[in-house]
């Protein structure tokens, strides 16, 4: 079984709330991401059924991170914008195989840190 | 009846594989198809037409621009006015054998091209429907010039 060292995040959220993902997978690490806007589409249906309404404005956000912080991160990003917050986001994994362009440096510690 | 038949049909299957040993030319004859694999490549929007010319060099048919923006982690700069946070998410579908070559050259780019910074990477493509789908895909041409 191959092992890879990297893995793709792919969360997908209520517009607006790109930062809020940011936010959340910097905690555990992450450098940076990229933001794709995108239309959601729901049954419409079911949610005449339900009586709701699914936003359809979305931003997919994509995170390149290590393999190892990966769970971290997914958790992170279903305590701050999982579907029972006003981000209503999902997020998933992929695997990735090669990669090029990552710069290695060390990320800086937080404010905090630097002053203790 | 039918019994007779494939056993007709299975003796010159085996007469064949006696004849031609492992490893022989005949059996290296056969090939796998390619495997296919999505790779991203994340670039300035202005650098995306000059990544997707230099990737159709590696067989690649069929590329999706999606506009994206990056989240700047430089907060200065952007109050500055200098972040370029605008960018293209190039999404290329490449052979697997040509990947390694393609990432390699996209490294170099990277690092030589004014204002060409990006990252890029692969992610394994597990299935595709329909032979011209695939043919198309891999650029197979057969005997189509």
């Amino acid at each position: 079984m191959k092992k890879f060292e990297h893995e793709v995040i792919f969360c997908i959220v209520n517009a607006g709330f790109s930062d809020a993902v940011m936010d959340a997978a910097r905690e555990f690490g992450a450098r940076g991401g990229t933001v794709i806007r995108a239309r959601g589409t729901a049954n419409m249906e079911a949610e005449k059924l339900f009586g709701i309404t699914v936003q359809p404005e979305k931003e997919l956000v994509m995170i390149l991170v290590k393999s190892a912080i990966k769970e971290d991160i997914l958790h992170a990003l279903y305590r701050a914008v999982g579907l029972n917050t006003p981000g209503q986001g999902i997020a998933f994994s992929m695997p990735v195989d090669q990669v090029v362009g990552l710069s290695e440096a060390p990320i800086e510690p937080k404010a905090e840190e630097q002053a203790e | 009846m039918s019994e007779a038949i494939t056993k007709k049909e299975k003796t010159p299957i085996r007469a064949r594989a006696a004849r031609a040993p492992r490893g022989s030319k005949r059996i290296e004859q056969v090939t796998a198809p390619h495997k296919l694999k999505l790779l991203f490549t994340i670039v300035n929007r202005q650098k995306a037409e000059l990544y997707a010319d230099l990737l159709q060099a590696y067989d690649v048919n069929m590329q999706m621009f999606l506009s994206a923006q990056g989240t700047a982690s430089t907060e200065m700069l952007q109050y500055l006015g200098l972040g370029d946070d605008e960018k293209v998410v190039i999404a290329s579908i490449i052979r697997e054998d040509l990947a390694a070559d393609a990432l390699h050259m996209l490294e170099e780019k990277f690092r030589t091209i004014k204002n060409g910074k990006g990252i890029a990477y692969t992610v394994p493509m597990s299935g595709t429907i329909g032979v011209a789908v695939y043919q198309f895909l891999c650029n197979h041409r057969g005997d189509r010039v």
